[in-house]
């Protein structure tokens, strides 16, 4: 079973529309910024890959990851040649951090926020009519991991169209505490460079509208989408486990009966800590073997920052994108490649000119989440 | 892959103060106190507790108790699987499981910046840190989901357990619905205002859902199968479309938290007219009512599977011969831009073949 991507949608730091981030990636540009949504002084980082929408600096509002997620949800059904409702037609949406940043001005500043809308299906329903929605708090994983679930959705004949969307904004709780735990903190994401200090999040959303290949619908299709695969380490809360992260690879190629010479293009998860790029590599190299030299590789987290919920879908957005246009981003702040990757023809410097068919999309997250996806260009 | 023909309901656990067995949840309002009884938690063993958080731990306590119940793990103070740790899938529904942790960081923050928060609080930040501990401790490599879905969570979350299994991933899964009680939570649920918000369920249930073969091949007997599920803009809808696919008559009725439409709306049959009656003087025309916010508080993400649980006990009862259990959450009384967005129904039936309980 394979599924075609009828609609895309997406909001990042570097701009409102899926075209003009896949523009803005190739051009390197980055949405990297000090930070402005939280009282600097109450942090030693001072960086982060945020949305430009507040109203004044340090003065914060709710309901931002609702809004982009609204806004995605729209676009991906507007590209996709639908009206603006959904009726029946089930959503699944991925996050790390649900409302929660909304959740945090309401405990700390008294700012009003309705327990209603900590799930985003209340939204859903007041713009869309949505009612078939699932808020599904996977996190980094979870916008891949809300693929699996809707072409599962498609496939057991739930409905015959589906939107995946993921969407998050920056919670000062989880940038407090990753400033906590790093020896240095970061000033940029510097994916697979030996000077990476590691994470620094992102904001936005990203939307995918989805139907079964075997009943396409009206109107164009974007891509197509060969095979996902999801579990989970059961090993550490936080490190990454790089057997399991090759066990899903594995399972992810099987499910689109794909070797990995077949692989064209690696979306890489490439958070920039230590232990993320050290056991995606690792995975990598044991599942492609001397195959892994073979395909283009990139990392948008450099300029996108870890979009977690949304970051998924963002990467596959971009390996569709990639894959039309004929060229890949590059992975930006990466000069001097750990020795994992050195012989990996990951793409630095400036955009890569390339003739690509299949793209693989890696996004794994906290709780050791993994969903990886294979996407096959059209035509 | 062969098509699942079945899932069904193999282990019950419940991490409730006061509550004995999964069976006690079908007691009357009442029979229950509200408060007191031995915190659940107190049953784990203290090692390792330190920096989770009350909700992982209510989870623990069900999740284990369930996973025993069904054979998946051995008993005793060691537990060990008993079949791949993939095939085995974690789904967890809670709305506010990590508010307290989210609210103490940003207060923490604002007094004593980043420097006094601590590291190890780091993975309770992101929601799905219940279901993360939860495949550690068993060591369940299978599909691993957090709902955070509103009122309607819960049932949601078991019609994922079902479709995962329908769709090939994984052959069982662990479902808990969990809610912690306390003050950060009562400041969110009362919208800003703690002593708006409603009594509060403290606690966690789970169940096992697995493939009827699966359950079979391990020499397992069903204690329940899964039914049909409908996710709707209002009760009445996801009642009327439950009972569409699932003809069996309704013994046993969950009602959501505001009461919702009794089982015979939008239908053809005329029950209980939303007067509770006890599960003890329950007659043929008339479904038990197992009223789980009456008896516990509001539940909020934890009620569907509160109510599956319960259901699952009910249908192990001799009065459940030939009937059904209906079970809604949430009202779907969404106007403007608020309310609950949407009501979901789910049904249990007796497992295909099963005798009917002596």
């Amino acid at each position: 079973m394979s599924w075609v991507i009828k609609g895309v949608g997406a909001v990042a730091s570097t701009g409102g529309t899926a075209t003009e981030i896949f523009a803005s990636l190739c051009a390197g540009r980055s949405g990297l910024g000090p930070i402005q949504g939280f009282d600097p002084t109450r942090f030693r980082a001072v960086n982060a890959y945020e949305i430009d929408d507040r109203p004044g600096p340090g003065q914060d509002v709710p309901g931002r990851a609702t809004k982009w997620l609204l806004d995605a949800v729209g676009a991906a059904l507007d590209d996709a040649g639908l009206p603006p409702r959904l009726d029946d037609i089930p959503v699944v949406v991925g996050t790390t951090l649900r409302e929660l940043r909304s959740v945090e001005l309401s405990w700390r500043d008294k700012i009003a926020f309705d327990p209603a809308e900590l799930h985003f299906g209340t939204a859903l329903r007041w713009r869309f009519g949505g009612v078939q929605t699932y808020t599904v708090a996977n996190a980094c994983a979870a916008s891949l991991y809300g693929l699996a679930l809707g072409a599962d959705l498609l496939d057991c004949g739930a409905a015959d169209t589906v939107v995946v969307a993921g969407t998050d904004t920056i919670t000062e709780s989880t940038y407090g505490m990753l400033d906590r735990c790093y020896p240095e903190a970061p000033d940029r994401v510097r994916p697979f460079d030996r000077e990476r200090r590691g994470m620094l999040q992102g904001e936005g959303a990203s939307a995918v509208v989805l139907r079964r290949c075997a009943d396409p619908g009206h109107g164009r299709v974007r891509a197509v989408v060969r095979g996902i695969a999801v579990n989970c380490d059961a090993h550490h809360p936080s490190a990454p486990d790089a057997k399991s992260i090759a066990q899903s690879i594995r399972e992810a190629h099987a499910r689109a009966g794909v070797e990995p010479t077949d692989i064209d293009l690696v979306m890489l998860h490439g958070t920039g800590t230590p232990l993320n790029d050290e056991a995606e590599a690792e995975a990598i190299r044991d599942v492609f073997g001397i195959a892994a030299t073979a395909p283009w590789m990139t990392a948008i987290k450099s300029m996108l920052g870890h979009t977690a919920g949304a970051s998924g879908l963002h990467s596959l957005l971009t390996a569709v994108a990639a894959m039309d246009a004929g060229r890949v981003p590059p992975t930006r702040y990466l000069d001097d490649p750990i020795d994992e990757v050195a012989d990996l023809r990951l793409v630095r410097g400036a955009a890569q000119e390339a003739s690509m068919s299949i793209a693989q999309v890696d996004s794994f997250g906290f709780g050791g989440l993994n969903a990886v996806a294979v996407v096959e260009k059209v035509g | 892959m062969d098509t699942v023909k079945e899932v069904v309901v193999t282990g019950l656990g419940v991490a409730v103060a006061g509550l004995d067995d999964p069976a006690g949840l079908l007691a009357a309002p009442g029979d229950i106190p509200r408060s007191g009884g031995d915190d659940p938690v107190r049953r784990l063993d203290r090692r390792g507790l330190r920096y989770k958080d009350r909700a992982t731990k209510l989870a623990m306590c069900a999740g284990r108790d369930a996973l025993v119940d069904s054979g998946l793990v051995t008993d005793g103070p060691e537990p060990v699987l008993t079949v791949p740790g993939e095939t085995v899938g974690v789904l967890v529904s809670s709305n506010y499981g990590n508010v307290d942790t989210i609210c103490d960081a940003v207060a923490t923050i604002a007094e004593h910046t980043y420097l006094g928060t601590s590291p190890m609080a780091l993975p309770a930040t992101s929601s799905n840190v219940i279901a993360s501990w939860i495949a550690i401790t068993h060591g369940l490599r299978g599909a691993n989901l957090t709902l955070c879905n509103g009122p309607t969570s819960g049932l949601d979350a078991v019609y994922w357990a079902g479709l995962l299994i329908r769709s090939g991933r994984i052959r069982s899964a662990l479902v808990i619905g969990v809610e912690p009680a306390n003050e950060q939570v009562r400041h969110v649920a009362g919208g800003g205002d703690p002593d708006q918000a409603p009594h509060l369920f403290d606690g966690a249930v789970a169940m096992v859902v697995e493939d009827a073969r699966s359950a079979r091949e391990r020499g397992r007997t069903p204690l329940a199968a899964l039914g049909p599920y409908a996710r709707r803009a209002d009760s009445a809808l996801a009642v009327a479309a439950v009972r569409r696919a699932e003809p069996a008559p309704v013994g046993l009725w969950c009602p959501p938290a505001d009461g919702g439409p009794t089982p015979g709306t939008a239908h053809d049959r005329d029950p209980a007219q939303g007067t509770p009656v006890r599960v003890d003087r329950t007659r043929d025309e008339y479904p038990a009512v197992t009223d789980l916010t009456a008896l516990l508080g509001d539940c909020s993400g934890a009620l569907g599977v509160l109510q599956c649980v319960a259901g699952t006990a009910w249908l192990s009862t001799p009065e459940s011969t030939g009937r059904a259990v209906l079970a809604v959450s949430g009202s779907g009384s969404f106007a403007d831009t608020t309310g609950d967005d949407a009501a979901a129904g789910m049904m249990l039936v007796h497992p295909a073949g099963a005798e009917a309980p002596a």
